[in-house]
């Protein structure tokens, strides 16, 4: 009697739960779009994005090319639509339906795509496709790449790494002129963070030794955490990490050992939870601002078709978030030469490699 | 665990049948009123919610053909799955075998280019089950010997499959480009679509057969289905693997040799797992790169245990999972509900059938009211 009455509280005990706790996961992604029709001047295009496997809520590209859509929506009168895809398999489903529904240009997010993409542009001719860090070749006429020079970016990264390992601006800086660099896989686009960050190092310290070390994959937090006692115990001061979740664990090995972290992507400052102390700055890559001015562009009737768009420092496709917790500690000088940097970098007096 | 479905030869068996069938189907049907339930606090509309679901997974022949596409690797790897539970071994790394798989078809598939479709695809097939089958095998061998746990040790193997595949698309297998993927399999190592056996005549007669992408390797899961059925019910190595699965004690008693039971069963298992990653890569993706696989080793699991290890059972369990992935755009495009929400009813399958003893209770309960009525 007993047991069964237990039996049946905690059943029920264990659907409350799961009442109560889901609707606020599920709220928060609500991709409905019901304001946007009426409250809009005419909404004169559907335009929807499919997600990689990462999803929503990566706090990187596909929430950034979201936040370009929902722009969009606000300032253009579009229609949105996201789809996220929960397996590779999904890519192309959901990039057909969207096609078939009639929605136009599609945005698919990361290069896992790249051939779906070029599939679906043949099978839907007169729908627009536009690929989040993807190369086409040849790029078929419904198609645009949208591209960043990430070494751009890094380059800027590793002018403030380079001259603040010298300086002494904060207590975990060491004399030791060391910095590192923390890369998720060591593919070509990976390479180009890494090749811009030691450019902009040598450029201003032309003494200084940097370390790069690869991790493999962009997911284990366990691996970054490690890598980033390898680089500290090497005596590296600031460490850059382009390697996706891995930088995570690399931001809790500085924190843990004491070394300065810049980020990549977004501003982690603003994304990762109490890391004020440690995180310098972040390479932000905007997708938001691409995905927005292709939205722009194929409202306008101007999509450009065929092409591939590369999104640098000239076009803010790239760029350093604000020093925040060390706005004030950060000497004028490092400030100068990362705005000497940026305009050098744009008036095309500084050429940034993109291999190491 | 290791549930068994003999010849229903008296209304018994077949109300034992009935209720086998039946715990699995109410568990899905408490999902789907659960998470019903969950859409509506959440502010979606559940029925229409369903209903694309629906549409998407068996609205139209493209859509059927999805979820043929996604439920195939899950019959595969359930079915390996299933197997090693007949055993009482758990062959949790079965995505590591997967990988070895998916891995030696795409190596091996590149180096047979110009060979005819009837050498390449049988040899490619067997390739994968050997490699799944060499992948499970150190875990067996250490299992039978030393008793190490096949759980940590196939999960570990298949860190070192995953990161393995992950080192060889990147560098020595690399195409050339810029993405870490193998190169594209010829044609004749490629496991072709359904629709593309028959002619453009007989699919204007019979459009049902429009399956979109769905592919050959769905003949492959059903035949491996069969026989694994077959192998189980009608040999001594399945009499052999039920026997060490119920009661090792009582198997070595009885003169069957337990270690190379475990090794044997752990090994078939790898070998269906290898396949499924083979039939991935030659029916999907046509290349290897580090994230063919969207766990399908993991979600076998969830459909073994739907199936209650039946190998017949995983082909629909298998059809589950794989209707509920094929629909998820459908009821993202058309309800505008989260992929997250599939992701709850899917975990909420599995937590059923795990508890079953819940599901259970509640219709033993309902037979005790019942009985009490009449009395």
């Amino acid at each position: 009697m007993n047991s069964k009455s237990l039996r049946v509280l905690s059943v029920l005990l264990a659907v409350v739960l799961l009442v109560a706790f889901v609707p606020g996961c599920a709220t928060k992604t609500d991709t409905s779009d019901t304001s946007g029709g009426t409250t809009a001047p005419k909404p004169s295009i559907k335009t929807a994005m499919v997600t990689d496997v990462g999803g929503l809520g990566d706090k990187s590209f596909n929430d950034g090319a979201y936040a370009g859509l929902q722009r969009a929506e606000k300032e253009l009168g579009v229609e949105i639509k996201v789809l996220e895809s929960k397996e590779i398999t999904d890519y192309e489903s959901n990039i057909d339906q969207l096609a078939t529904a009639g929605y136009s240009p599609i945005f698919a997010v990361g290069f896992l795509m790249t051939d779906t993409v070029s599939k679906m542009a043949t099978a839907f001719p007169d729908t627009q496709f536009a690929g989040v860090d993807e190369f086409f070749d040849p790029v078929p006429a419904n198609v645009v790449g949208l591209n960043f020079k990430e070494e751009e970016g890094s380059y800027l990264a590793g002018v403030v790494a380079g001259l603040a390992t010298k300086d002494s601006f904060d207590s975990k800086l060491n004399k030791d002129n060391v910095i590192g660099f923390v890369g998720g896989m060591d593919i070509p686009l990976i390479q180009k963070f890494e090749a811009g960050y030691i450019a902009g190092a040598k450029a201003v310290n032309p003494d200084v030794k940097v370390i790069s070390l690869y991790a493999g994959n962009f997911t284990d937090q366990a691996k970054g955490k490690e890598l980033g006692y390898s680089l500290i115990e090497q005596k590296a001061d600031v460490i850059y990490a382009a390697a996706g979740q891995v930088g995570l664990g690399t931001i809790e090995a500085c924190k843990d050992k004491g070394a300065l972290f810049i980020g990549v992507d977004v501003d982690q400052y603003e994304t990762v939870k109490n890391s004020g102390s440690v995180i310098l700055t972040s390479m932000v890559k905007h997708v938001d601002n691409a995905v927005f001015e292709t939205v722009k562009q194929a409202v306008d009737g101007s999509f450009p078709g065929g092409s591939i768009k590369i999104f640098g420092l000239a076009e803010d496709g790239v760029g350093l978030a604000p020093f925040h917790d060390f706005e004030s500690k950060v000497p004028q000088a490092i400030k100068d030469a990362v705005e000497k940097a940026r305009t050098d970098i744009i008036s095309g007096a500084i050429k940034v490699p993109t291999t190491p | 665990m290791s549930a068994e479905a003999e010849e229903p030869s008296t209304k018994r068996d077949w109300a034992a049948i009935a209720q086998k069938v039946g715990v699995p189907l109410a568990s899905v049907l408490l999902a789907m009123i659960i998470s019903s339930v969950i859409m509506w606090v959440s502010g979606y509309d559940p029925f229409a919610a369903f209903a694309a679901l629906f549409r998407g997974s068996f609205g139209t022949p493209k859509a059927f053909g999805d979820t043929l596409l996604k439920s195939t690797p899950l019959i595969l790897a359930g079915l390996g799955l299933a197997y090693g539970f007949r055993a009482n071994l758990f062959n949790i790394g079965a995505e590591g075998q997967l990988f070895m798989g998916g891995l030696a078809v795409a190596w091996l598939g590149l180096l047979l280019a110009g060979q005819p479709w009837w050498i390449t695809i049988p040899v490619l097939l067997l390739a994968a089950m050997l490699a799944g089958a060499a992948w499970a095998f150190i875990p067996a061998i250490l299992k039978a010997r030393i008793g190490a746990h096949e759980v940590i040790t196939t999960m570990m193997f298949t860190y070192i499959a995953r990161y393995l595949v992950s080192y060889l698309v990147i560098g020595p297998l690399k195409s050339p480009g810029q993405i870490p993927q193998t190169g594209l399999l010829p044609s004749e190592s490629q496991l072709p679509r359904i629709q593309s056996l028959f002619s453009e005549a007989t699919l204007q007669a019979m459009p049902f057969l429009k399956l979109g992408r769905a592919h050959t390797g769905i003949v492959v899961a059903l035949v491996a289905a069969v026989v694994v059925w077959w192998l189980l019910k009608y040999t001594t190595l399945g009499y052999e693997n039920r026997a060490v699965g119920y009661n090792p004690f009582a198997a070595e008693t009885g003169g069957i040799s337990v270690q190379w039971t475990i090794v044997k069963a752990l090994c078939i298992s790898g070998a269906l797992a290898g396949l499924a990653g083979a039939v991935e890569v030659m029916g999907v993706h046509y290349r290897l790169f580090d994230q063919f696989s969207s766990g399908f080793g993991f979600t076998g699991i969830a459909v073994a245990l739907l199936a209650k290890n039946h190998p017949i059972a995983v082909v629909p369990a298998a059809l589950l999972f794989g209707a509920m992935a094929a629909g998820g755009g459908t009821m993202q495009l058309e309800a505008n509900v989260p992929q997250k929400i599939i992701l709850i009813v899917q975990a909420l399958v599995i937590f059923f059938v795990a508890a079953e003893g819940i599901v259970t209770y509640f219709v033993r309960q309902r037979q005790k009211e019942a009985t009490s009525h009449v009395g």
